[in-house]
């Protein structure tokens, strides 16, 4: 039976969790760059408040300035530890800038993190950050199987990606009025059969990026997808592909692989 | 299996929708508390949308609706299996209070890690000792600082109040708030160097140990033992017991990480290594006013007979407070915690 693996679809790394009721289920994980991003726009928020503070402390304590020195000292530095591990807690697992690009902890089982995983992992950029830039953070990151950071190791959590999906449109190769490969039902059915998740989802972009690309490039691309599929997965009959081009061929298999399959 | 796409989705799509708009009135929950009819739409709607991903996942290529169904499974899968916590006692504002004890609980469950620590320091400290004492040329490699290395002309100064500036008040809470951080960040550190199986804080320890030994010996040989314990006491009865629970924690976290993953409680395991941060960065902050405002008054203003008898009553109080605080508990209610959690 075709697309039974059950994991990778994609290349980018996932966590695959099992529930006691047998289904599998993935999440995608973030990488590097957009933690980065989202850091560094909760390292500018931080920033942000902590001058703001640091006038209304100058205003407050214009006559002891000693003392409004030893506030904003202590009040960055708790900030700075309590910013990511209070919004992490209390807010599911997002800061402001995890909210804007799309990033979540979760506890690595799958489930909501926990108040005391979110301090752990910000207590831990102590380390992360060293030595400087997150340099060891990104270098664990980057060697987790699941993109951990040493304060995700620690805490038991990791960060996902939470790209808004909503469920797949009808696409236009499901409303052919007439598909022609349906004349030859057994290479069809060799077609569905030995066709990868990969490969059908690589003509699945193909054929809706269709716009986005340049002519010749379309040209060279579907020329190339057609010949890979006649040759090597599906061969049909030469008097049909005569009257098809590339592009046709290629709907014709997306609407075999993806459409009314009755 | 091959499955109508079409008529799949038609079909699914009013349970998916109700599914999701379920879990968004969950998730906007900061409790995470179902209701009870609430739990069993949530159950139902949860079993029939994971009957879905497993048709398409075997029956079907569609990335994109898995993509989809995969995503809802698991925002349902969190919401029905995971128990909300009692909200960790630890952080709930009222049970804060309980830190006071708990900390020096987990010290003491912890209390080998902490034997370590101290070996390694009390190794360095020797090791810095000794070379002062025995290699004065090592006196220029391990003590860099100009007024480590020459004590009477710091002491000199320090009696002097030269040291000191004009409304000695306000600098000694900024400097009080620069202690306070610093050291806090140096204990993370040997706290999260953990990560690095302990050697990272082991290095630490031992060179902390080393500078002290080293500082110790110097201003002993040069006549000013007094002078010296008196002003490293009163912060340093607070500040060195710190350090030494930092590396505690460094040390128990890397016993953790050492063990098979099956066998760690991570729960449990975090929930003491926070305690053992909180705790030391209360006492740091206590170290930090005491240095800045009290330390570095010297002789004439604060005699040091007087200076030394605060640190002596201090650390005291310390020992008491880590080794008998919180006992009564461990029999009855420590007792039937511990068990009922891990």
């Amino acid at each position: 039976m075709m697309g039974s693996q059950p994991n990778r679809l994609s290349t980018t790394a996932e966590l695959t969790v099992a529930t006691p009721e047998g289904v599998l289920f993935r999440l995608p994980l973030a990488g590097p760059a957009p933690r980065l991003y989202a850091m560094l726009l909760d390292t500018a928020i931080v920033l942000a408040a902590v001058n703001g503070l640091g006038y209304l402390v100058y205003w407050a304590f214009a006559k002891v300035p000693g003392f409004g020195v030893m506030t904003i000292t202590i009040a960055e530095f708790a900030i700075g530890f309590a910013y990511g591990a209070l919004l992490e807690g209390f807010w599911n697992g997002q800061t402001i800038g995890k909210r804007l690009f799309h990033l979540r902890v979760i506890d690595q089982s799958g489930f909501p993190l926990r108040i005391e995983q979110a301090w752990v992992r910000n207590l831990m950029r102590v380390i992360d950050a060293l030595p400087f830039a997150y340099l060891i953070g990104g270098i664990s990151v980057l060697s987790s199987p699941i993109m951990q950071r040493f304060g995700d190791r620690v805490a038991g959590t990791l960060v996902v990606r939470e790209t808004p999906l909503a469920a797949s449109a009808d696409e236009f190769w499901s409303h052919q009025k007439y598909n022609s490969f349906t004349e030859y039902p057994s290479i069809a059915m060799r077609l569905r059969r030995a066709a990868t998740p990969e490969l059908a989802s690589l003509i699945q972009d193909a054929l809706r990026r269709r716009n986005e690309l340049a002519p010749y490039a379309r040209r060279e691309i579907y020329r190339e997808m057609a010949a890979y599929l006649q040759g090597e997965v599906a061969p049909f009959p030469d008097e049909l592909i005569e009257r098809l081009s590339d592009e046709q061929y290629l709907t014709n298999a997306a609407g075999m692989l993806f459409g009314d399959q009755r | 299996m091959i499955l109508d796409l079409e008529r799949f989705r038609a079909q699914g799509r009013p349970r998916w929708n109700k599914l999701e708009s379920l879990l968004v009135l969950l998730e906007s929950r900061p409790d995470r508390r179902l209701k009870p009819d609430e739990a069993e739409l949530l159950q139902e709607l949860y079993a029939q949308t994971a009957t879905d991903l497993n048709r398409v996942t075997h029956g079907a290529l569609a990335p994109e609706l898995r993509q989809y169904l995969e995503r809802l499974v698991a925002r349902a899968y969190a919401e029905l299996y995971y128990a909300p916590p009692t909200r960790s006692e630890l952080w709930q504002p009222r049970r804060w209070l309980r830190i006071f004890t708990a900390f020096p609980e987990a010290f003491r469950r912890q209390s080998r890690y902490f034997g370590l620590a101290v070996l390694i320091t009390v190794l360095g400290g020797a090791f810095g000792g000794l070379a002062v004492r025995y290699d004065p040329a090592s006196v220029d490699v391990l003590l860099p600082a100009d007024y480590l290395r020459n004590p009477s002309l710091r002491v000199h100064h320090e009696e002097k109040g030269q040291a000191r500036h004009l409304d000695s008040g306000q600098m000694e809470a900024a400097f009080s708030a620069q202690l306070i951080t610093h050291n806090i960040e140096v204990s993370l550190l040997a706290a999260g160097l953990g990560v690095t199986f302990g050697i990272g804080t082991a290095l630490l320890l031992f060179e902390n140990g080393l500078l002290l030994g080293a500082v110790a010996v110097r201003y002993t040989q040069q006549g000013f033992g007094l002078f010296v314990t008196a002003w490293l006491l009163p912060h340093g009865a607070f500040e060195i017991p710190s350090i030494l629970i930092a590396g505690q924690a460094g040390f128990y976290l890397a016993r953790l990480l050492l063990r098979r993953r099956e066998d760690r409680n991570m729960r449990q395991s975090i929930r003491e290594w926070l305690l053992l941060i909180a705790g030391l960065a209360m006492m740091l902050v206590w170290a930090g006013l005491v240095e800045a405002f009290f330390s570095q008054h010297h002789a004439p203003v604060l005699p040091y007979g007087f200076k030394i008898a605060v640190g002596a009553a201090e650390l005291a109080l310390v020992t008491i407070y880590l080794l008998l605080i919180g006992r009564k508990d461990t029999g009855s209610e420590e007792g039937a915690r511990v068990p009922a959690e891990s």
